[in-house]
This record gives C-alpha cells, sequence and structure tokens, in this order.
C-alpha cells in the first residue's frame, strides 16, 4: 500500500478511535448512576465500593473458611430483596442454612434457592486421573450442574443479583474448569441488571469489570470465664480489588453472632440453655 | 322476531338445542324444555313467520320431536304464547301486548322462569293481583304504572311491562362450550423427543391463536401421546398434564414446558398420535409499574422452573420456607412464585436498608459429618474427622454447650432407636438430644460441633462463615 494511504488510514483510525484499545489503557468502568450498582446491605462496604456491586458484571468473593463468605453473600441477597428485586442461589453442596438467612433479613419469598447434591463422602479430590477418560466423579458432576443451573438462571433474567456458592469445592476441582466458563459467564450477563456473585475460596474469574471481595476473618469471644465464653461474631476484614472500576480499600466488618442478637433483642425465646 | 320453542315431552336437552341452532346461533336456553332464538333476517330464507314456524316444527318432527313453536316481536310475549297455545302461534310485531292481553296471570310465572332470571317466582304477587280481582294479564298491564309503583313497588311495574309482553332484557346468546385441543396422526410412529418438538410446535401455534382469539390462557396442559402397541393388540396412551402457575399462551413457551416435562417422564414406546388440550381460563391483565424493576413474567419463572427440575431434580429449587420448629437446621421449601413488591410500602423500613453489624451465617452441612472429639476437662479439646478437607486440629477456642432437645412427644419407638449414621437435617418430626459447641480450631476455622446424647456421636453441624 502506498505511504499516503497508509497515513490516511492511520489519521482516519486515530479520529474515529478505532485504535484505542490497542494504543491506551482499558476505558475506566466508573460509572455515577447508583442504579447500576447493587448495595451490599454494608454501610461500610458500599462506602467503599462507591456504591456496591456494579451489575451486568461478574463479581467475586473469596476467601478462606470462616472468613465470613456467607455473611456477606446473604446481605447482599438481603439488600436485593429489600429493593424489591429478586435473587438466585445456586448452592452447589446444599450448604444454605435457613435460620441464617432469616436472621440476615432475607425475604425468603424472593429468593430462588437451587439445591445441589449434597456430597456426604467425597473421595480423594473427586476428580478423574489426569488424562483420564472415564465417567466423571460425583465431584464433577455436582459441579457442572451448578455450573449449568446458573447458566440457566442467567439467560432467563430479571434477577437482581444471581450468586453461585463454590466456596467447599476443592481448590483441585475448580482449577480445572476451563477459564472460558467465566468469560462465559461474563458475556451472559454482560448489559444485563444482574450482579453475578461467584463464592469461591480463591479468586477465579477475576473478571475486569466486576470486583473481587478478598476476605479474612478473626473470631471474637465474648466472656471472662470458660464457662460464660460464647462465640461473639466474625471480625470480618474485606479487602476490595477491581482495578478497572479504581477502588481499592480495606474495610473491617463486625459481624455478630446471631445468638447473641436473640439475646440482645427481643425476638425468641429460643429452645437452649447454657449447660452448668 | 324472536321465537321460543318448547317440548310437549321431556326430550334430551340436545336434541332440542340441535334443532334450534338449525336455524339461528344466536339462541337462550331457557330450561330443560325451553329455548328462545333470534329469527331476525331468516325471512328472506324462509319466507313468513308461520312459514319459519313450520320450518321449525317438521325439523324437530324429523327428530322424533313434538314442539309448540311461538313467534313474536319480542322474547317474553313468545315464551308466554309457547306455554299457553299449543302448535304454532305467530303474533305480529306491536301487537304483544293484544296478544296477551286475555291469557291468565299465572302465565307470568312462565315469563320469569329461566336459570338466570333476575326476578323471583311471583307467587306473592299473584296472591295480590288475584285479591285485587284481576285475572288476566292485559287487566294487570291497564292498571297505571304509578299506582302499581305506589303498591307493589318497582319490581311490580317490572312485572307490569313483562305482562304487556315487553322485555326487561336483551336476548343472551348461549355461546356453545370451546374445545381447545390439537390432534396430529403421524404416518410413521416417531421415537424420540426431538421429532416429537416439531410435532408439538405445530399443534401448539394454532392452539395459541385459538386461546388469544377468545382471550383466554391455559390454566392446565393436556398431552396425550397414543403410542403403538406394543403387543400388537393393547394401545397404550402415555397422558400428561401441567398444572401451569399463570394462565399461559404463548406458543414457544407451552412447547418448551411440555418437552421438559416429557424428558422427566418419557414414553415407553413410539408415538403414533399427538393429542394437546388446554383448560382455558381468562388472560391476565397486568399492570407495569414506573417505580420497580420488573419482575420476570410467570412465563419466563415457569420456563425457568421447569428447566431447573429437569436439571437438578424435582423438589430441588424453590423459595425456602422457615418451618414452626426449634430443631437445627429445619426448613420447608415452596415454588418459588415472587410477589410484586410496593416501593411505597415497603416491608422493611427505608433506614434499615443496610446494616453496620450483620449477623454471621452457617454453612451447614445437610448431613452431619462424624467427627472424633478429644474432651478435657468437659470442654473439646481436639476435633478431627475423615472427611478429605475438613480438616481438624487443636481447639484454641470454645464456647457451649447449649442444650437443646425436641420432637421426642412425636414420634415413634423406631425412630427413638439409637442410629449409627447421621440423620440429615431440615426433616422436622425427627428427635434431637444434643449438646452444641461452637470451637475455634488451630486453622483458623470456626465450627458448630455437637454431640448427640443419646449416642454420644459427635458431629460436624456446620461452619461460621
Amino acid at each position: 500500500m502506498p505511504r499516503p494511504a497508509v497515513a490516511i488510514l492511520e489519521a482516519a483510525l486515530r479520529a474515529r478511535k478505532l485504535d484505542r484499545t490497542l494504543t491506551t489503557a482499558l476505558p475506566s468502568l466508573e460509572r455515577t448512576d447508583p442504579s447500576a450498582l447493587v448495595s451490599t446491605g454494608v454501610a461500610a462496604l458500599d462506602a467503599c465500593l462507591r456504591g456496591g456491586v456494579p451489575r451486568g458484571q461478574l463479581s467475586e468473593i473469596a476467601g478462606p473458611r470462616s472468613s465470613g463468605r456467607m455473611t456477606l453473600l446473604l446481605q447482599l441477597i438481603a439488600a436485593a430483596a429489600r429493593r424489591g428485586e429478586i435473587a438466585a442461589l445456586v448452592d452447589t453442596f446444599d450448604r444454605f442454612d435457613v435460620a441464617s438467612a432469616c436472621a440476615a433479613g432475607v425475604d425468603l419469598d424472593r429468593l430462588l434457592w437451587i439445591r445441589g447434591q449434597a456430597i456426604t463422602r467425597p473421595q480423594g479430590s473427586g476428580l478423574r486421573p489426569q488424562g483420564g477418560h472415564g465417567p466423571a466423579s460425583l465431584l464433577e458432576r455436582t459441579v457442572d450442574r451448578a455450573l449449568k443451573a446458573l447458566n440457566l438462571v442467567l439467560q432467563a433474567g430479571g434477577f437482581g443479583v444471581v450468586a453461585i456458592d463454590l466456596a467447599d469445592v476443592p481448590l483441585v476441582a475448580l482449577k480445572v474448569i476451563p477459564f472460558i466458563t467465566w468469560l462465559r459467564v461474563q458475556r451472559t450477563v454482560e448489559g444485563s441488571d444482574t450482579a453475578c456473585v461467584l463464592v469461591v475460596p480463591e479468586p477465579l474469574a477475576r473478571s475486569a469489570g466486576g470486583v473481587t471481595l478478598t476476605l479474612g476473618a478473626a473470631p471474637q469471644w465474648a466472656g471472662s470465664s470458660d464457662r460464660s465464653r460464647r462465640l461473639a461474631g466474625l471480625d470480618l476484614t474485606t479487602r476490595v480489588v477491581s482495578p478497572r472500576r479504581r477502588v481499592q480499600g480495606e474495610v473491617v466488618i463486625k459481624a455478630q453472632s446471631s445468638r447473641l442478637k436473640a439475646q440482645d433483642s427481643t425476638i425468641g425465646p429460643w429452645a437452649l440453655s447454657l449447660v452448668p | 322476531m324472536v321465537g321460543a320453542l318448547y317440548a310437549a315431552e321431556d326430550t334430551p336437552p340436545d336434541v332440542l338445542l340441535e334443532v334450534a341452532r338449525e336455524f339461528s346461533p344466536r339462541l337462550e336456553v331457557c330450561g330443560p324444555r325451553e329455548i328462545v332464538l333470534d329469527l331476525a333476517g331468516l325471512a328472506r330464507l324462509f319466507g313468513n313467520a308461520h312459514t319459519i314456524a313450520a320450518e321449525l316444527r317438521r325439523t324437530a318432527a324429523d327428530r322424533e320431536l313434538r314442539v309448540r313453536v311461538a313467534i313474536a316481536g319480542t322474547r317474553t310475549a313468545a315464551r308466554v304464547l309457547v306455554h299457553h297455545y299449543a302448535g304454532i302461534t305467530v303474533v305480529d310485531p306491536g301487537e304483544e301486548a293484544a296478544a296477551l292481553s286475555p291469557l291468565p296471570l299465572a302465565l307470568l310465572a312462565a315469563a320469569s322462569s329461566a336459570p338466570n332470571s333476575q326476578f323471583p317466582t311471583p307467587d306473592g304477587l299473584l296472591t295480590t293481583l288475584r285479591q285485587w280481582g284481576l285475572r288476566t294479564l292485559g287487566e294487570f298491564a291497564a292498571l297505571p304504572p304509578d299506582e302499581v309503583a305506589a303498591r307493589l313497588g318497582q319490581e311490580g311495574v317490572v312485572w307490569q311491562r313483562l305482562a304487556s309482553g315487553e322485555d326487561p332484557r336483551p336476548l343472551l346468546p348461549a355461546v356453545p362450550e370451546e374445545r381447545f385441543e390439537q390432534t396430529f396422526d403421524l404416518e410413521w410412529p416417531i421415537d424420540g423427543l426431538e421429532p416429537l418438538s416439531f410435532v408439538l410446535g405445530r399443534l401448539m401455534e394454532p392452539l395459541s391463536e385459538h386461546l388469544e382469539r377468545r382471550d383466554r390462557g391455559a390454566a392446565v396442559l393436556h398431552v396425550r401421546l397414543h403410542l403403538v402397541k406394543t403387543d400388537g393388540v393393547t394401545p397404550t396412551v402415555h397422558e400428561r398434564s401441567l398444572q401451569l402457575p399463570t394462565p399461559i399462551r404463548d406458543a414457544r413457551t407451552l412447547r418448551t414446558l411440555a418437552l421438559l416435562d416429557l424428558e422427566s417422564h418419557p414414553p415407553s414406546a413410539a408415538i403414533d398420535r399427538v393429542v394437546v388440550a388446554v383448560d382455558p381460563t381468562p388472560g391476565r391483565v397486568i399492570q407495569f409499574s414506573l417505580l420497580t424493576r420488573p419482575l420476570p413474567s410467570p412465563e419466563q419463572v415457569s420456563t425457568l422452573l421447569a428447566r431447573l427440575a429437569a436439571l437438578m431434580g424435582e423438589g430441588r429449587c424453590g423459595s425456602p420456607v422457615a418451618v414452626d420448629s426449634w430443631q437445627p437446621g429445619a426448613f420447608g421449601m415452596k415454588p418459588f412464585a415472587p410477589r410484586d413488591s410496593n416501593v411505597l410500602h415497603p416491608p422493611w423500613p427505608v433506614e434499615a436498608e443496610v446494616v453496620a453489624n450483620p449477623a454471621i451465617a452457617l454453612r451447614r452441612f445437610r448431613f452431619p459429618v462424624p467427627a472424633r472429639v478429644r474432651v478435657d476437662a468437659g470442654k473439646p479439646a481436639r476435633v478431627t474427622t475423615d472427611r478429605p478437607g475438613l480438616g481438624g486440629g487443636r481447639v484454641e477456642a470454645c464456647g457451649g454447650p447449649w442444650r437443646t432437645s425436641g420432637g421426642w412427644w412425636s414420634s415413634s419407638d423406631d425412630d427413638l432407636r439409637v442410629s449409627a449414621s447421621p440423620r440429615p437435617v431440615g426433616v422436622t418430626g425427627v428427635p434431637w438430644d444434643r449438646d452444641e459447641w461452637d470451637v475455634t480450631l488451630n486453622d483458623g476455622a470456626t465450627y458448630r460441633v455437637f454431640r448427640e446424647r443419646d449416642a454420644d456421636h459427635w458431629l460436624v453441624e456446620g461452619i461460621v462463615d
């Protein structure tokens, strides 16, 4: 191609900014419209996230065992129900506790609970041997079904929050899920009003448009003596990571035990007694 | 011009209806032996009213039915006349009052006897009129209406109009009961759901159009598959009925729901005839809101739930329900049917939208995990399990025991037997008696463990998360 023609073409490209993705950084997804964000239901976290978790994006709640993942997820679902929206939870291993949801203030009528299979005796990692072509293990089938259910719910649309609980899936089983799976989920949810949330032991999807909440927690005990000691709550340290949305920070949330809450308030009575 | 048919003897109601339908689609059934039909326009086809009446009698006679026929300008006059005169009676329009005038007052009861009549039986009225010395309809019709109203009320005026042959309301044509059904006979039997989906699609579209024309939706969808005779003799019918949560008439939705149900309950042999029928119900009226986000339509929810049920299994998708029980982990399930929200009157106060201190949640094992617990000085000191990935370790801190028991009053002796295997939680009515502990292990995780007091088993109930 003659040089003047190339110059004209390059000028035209620059004018229409068609080469922007190649020559400049990705544009910020910062949006001022509050309706584009889903409140997490926790004031301090919302302030850090500048409103909440983005709609139409894939976000993650990641953390080890007892780091407050389910606590945060229930707050997210409860906040969605309070706004009049409906939420769906794909519960891969059927670990959802209805009493905890009630304590978190979840309107159960507005929650679609998709119960996976409670695996009682997983063998090893539950995976096929490397390079094996045998029948899929129970664990693989359960995770596969959960991902298909997530896809069905996202395709149906109309949900404010759709979450999948993969927190108890062994890390080695999560690593073998092709990365294209998360890209496909991202594509499905893109442009919709749904905030899709993964609950995982480690950041997995790392979606550019979503946020990653990395949790850590320290249990807090109340009571001075052995006999009066009881679990007071968890101090959740939430680290927010979202480079493209330019929100980053760390928040400490004090989650309170529902038993203490029950003692502090007048709801009850609870049929529990401390045995001397 | 209105005609009245009155069967002289008890007959099957369908026969009289068939005779009437041969002459007019606009007819009203007034009783098991009486039908009123609109004859407007029939004069150009048959001739004058006498010819029409004769033709009606002849058609009835062909079906071995003897009928009286009366034709008049009003429905009331025709009905009164057909009750009084045998054979054929024809009154020219405008002459009804004169024709009814000499007839006895008792015929007023005939004018009011109909399944949907708004008038009560005029027994009390007839007694009053007889006490006044009135004997015929004409004498009653000749009374001054204002005097009748002063003595008998507005109802008396209505009866007076009936006596002069006036209609209190227009004719209400009986609409024949429509069947919303489509059938397809296959030249060659088909096997499998994929070819069946095309057949169902072909059947659902005209069915959906029919429902739309009548402003109806399907409340129940029936799919009848006539299967090939496997033994060569006995025909088999595979029938499925789907209760739809809301009236639906979208062809694609109906086809998808039928196919998803057939995936779960497939026919046992090849199909040679497909019948699809629906129970119709009035269509929905939807009012959308400018203030709230729209919920998915009932069609979308139904399809989604059917797909999820096919994937995850029956009863594994829905809304959780908190049951009235103290049993740990007790819950119920119900179909997911979100109600419309009202932003102006939310169920919670607006200021409660965000919380500062959320309640911690439990990640519950539906089947509690058996554990080995070493107890020192009455407290758990070490917890280990055989579950891979569910670690164990030294107890760093613990709280408890919280003792709960229940369910023993409603269970049989079999239930009370000590079971070696862990019982699933969430099933109400199962007895329990246990001591709960919250323990934080040296791996940093906090668990809820409990000891079954009757069996002295330790189990992990869940993880505080």
